[in-house]
């Protein structure tokens, strides 16, 4: 059955991502992901985890349409990604926001420069950025950090910077690729909170980690690849949307 | 609306701060672009003066209409009013038989000893029409003896048929030549630019990247870029053109005295102001161009 855009009869209607079938080759012979299938509501929050090179990134990859999928469809926020046109990629991003494992940090601006990037691709008004960037630097404690240079923080800052970038657009969809490597449990604990409160704000959410305490902890639902697999999902202890 | 002003705001902004950021970049892309607008200045002077030159030239070009001896003073103005009306005639003048006379005696060909056995003045009267500019051709020509032949009261022409055909292919060379060597001269410089801005492309790539991760149209990547490219062509060709300025100052007192010795008075002009303002925003034309080139070429 083809995949139709905002098709209301079809049951999980309301998921913000679907995979159908979704395998992904960047060699020929050798698959990142193999025939993965699942969907996330609105609100919904999981984690992914798996061995390096289980495929976890390329999972995000395909969901923020930096990569096509070999095989198979992916519904973004509506949006068939599988032939998604160039020109339309942008204003799907600016949608999903990504804390990527490598931050991806701009190191000749400021912090307070790095996080405002994100809505001034969008063309906020000025005012309007200033307000809002303050308020989310606040939020992951780097307020006072906002006329630094991202290589002058440490790595947990630097993290943070990054999940400041993305929330700030308050994302419909958000892709964290290992947040928390980088953290002490302190921190790690008060950035996954700001990740659980995105969630609790309707973000549908996947968190790629290593962390089994972590998944312990917040009960939520778990997905495990391996290989390039989808191998368990698990649901969340009565978190389910 | 407002969306479209803040992201111009912010165009400028990263414009700004990536010149700040790089200014070793920026300067050779400015210096480079300078020196390239600076070649292209140079030979566009060149052609402007050598036009004018042979423009001089072309207005020296006159035929002599011969007029039938015995023709009333009033028929002789009559006819050259009827000349000056012939399409493709800049100017005609009368040359009276009289003034014919005087102008022989000054001439250094006059022996007075020649004039001297005469008992009446041999010189006809004549016409001495001069063409438009666009007319100096072996055609234009033909059409004027067309035109002139058959009108009564006319002897004789007398052109110099090499004169006109020299005059002719000279500046036919001389615009060929400038078209060529501008277009080859502003690709170079094209090339040159692109190539510069390449690398400030390739220097910012992460950033590039960054910005598309986030959501960046292509627009909002390329359009610091081109405003960076636009200001370093600007700055650019006004730095040619002060040096155009300066070389032109200070060449130009020695030049004059070979010249005048050649070709009589003739002193070298500058730029009008079109060419000027041609150079300078070719300049930022150029700058922006060889951006928007890189980034095409840096998206592949
Ligand atoms: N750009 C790429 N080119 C080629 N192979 C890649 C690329 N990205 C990832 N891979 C391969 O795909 C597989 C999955 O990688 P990845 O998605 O990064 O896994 P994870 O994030 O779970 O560690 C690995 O075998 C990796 O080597
Ligand atoms: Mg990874």
């Amino acid at each position: 059955m083809r995949p139709r855009d905002d098709d209301a009869a079809h049951p999980g209607a309301g998921a913000l991502v679907r995979l159908f079938h979704v395998s992904k080759s960047y060699q020929a012979g050798s698959w990142a992901l193999r025939d993965v299938s699942l969907e996330l509501a609105k609100g919904e929050f999981a984690f992914l985890t798996g061995p390096s090179g289980a495929g976890k990134s390329t999972l995000m990859r395909l969901v923020f349409a930096a990569e096509q999928p070999s095989e198979g469809q992916i519904l973004v926020l509506g949006r068939n990604v599988s032939r998604i046109r160039p020109s339309a990629i942008p204003a799907l991003r600016r949608r999903v926001g990504v804390v990527f494992q490598d931050f991806k940090l701009l190191p000749r601006r400021t912090v307070e420069a790095n996080v405002a990037l994100a809505l001034e691709v969008v063309g906020t008004p000025t005012r309007q950025v200033r307000s809002r960037v303050f308020t989310m630097l606040k939020r992951v404690g780097l307020q006072h950090r906002r006329y630094h240079h991202p290589l002058s923080l440490s790595g947990g800052e630097q993290q943070r910077l990054a999940l400041a970038r993305a929330l700030v657009t308050e994302p419909e969809v958000l892709l964290a690729d290992e947040p928390t490597g980088n953290l002490d449990p302190d921190l790690t604990l008060e950035i996954m909170d700001l990740i659980v409160d995105a969630a609790a704000r309707g973000t549908a959410v996947f968190v790629a980690t290593h962390d089994h305490a972590l998944i312990e902890r917040y009960g939520r639902r778990h997905l495990h690849l391996e290989d390039g697999r989808l191998v368990q999902d698990t649901p969340g202890r009565g978190h389910r949307p | 609306m407002r969306r479209v002003a803040a992201s111009a705001r912010t165009a400028v902004r990263t414009a700004w701060s990536g010149l700040r950021t790089s200014p070793v970049t920026s300067g050779v892309a400015v210096i480079t672009i300078a020196v390239a607008l600076l070649l292209v200045g140079a030979f566009a002077l060149l052609v402007t003066n050598m036009e004018r030159i042979l423009d001089r030239f072309g207005e020296e070009l006159r035929v002599s209409a011969y007029l039938a001896p015995g023709l009333a003073p009033e028929a002789q103005e009559a006819l050259r009013a009827r000349v000056a009306d012939v399409p493709g005639v800049l100017s005609v003048a009368l040359v009276t038989r009289d003034e014919a006379l005087a102008r022989f005696r000054e001439s250094r060909v006059a022996r007075a000893a020649l004039l001297d056995g005469l008992e009446e003045n041999p010189l006809p009267a004549s016409l001495e029409v001069s063409l438009e500019p666009a007319e100096r051709t072996r055609e234009g020509l033909a059409a004027l003896n067309d035109e002139l032949a058959d009108l009564p009261g006319i002897e004789e022409l007398g052109y110099g048929h090499g004169w006109v055909e020299g005059y002719a292919r000279a500046l036919g060379v001389v615009r060929a030549a400038a078209l060529a060597l501008g277009l080859v001269l502003g690709l170079a410089a094209l090339l040159i630019v692109a190539n510069t801005i390449r690398l400030a492309v390739y220097a910012r790539r992460d950033e590039i990247e960054i910005l598309r991760l986030v959501g960046a149209s292509r627009a909002f990547v390329a359009a610091p870029f081109v405003l960076e490219g636009l200001i370093q062509g600007l700055v650019g060709g006004l730095i040619a053109l002060g040096l155009l300025a300066l070389f032109h100052v200070a060449l130009v007192p020695s030049l004059r005295g070979g010249m005048e010795l050649l070709l009589g008075d003739v002193t070298p002009v500058f730029l009008a102001a079109r060419g000027m303002l041609t150079l300078v925003l070719g300049g930022a034309a150029l700058g922006a161009l060889g951006s928007a080139a890189a980034l095409v070429q840096g998206e592949s």
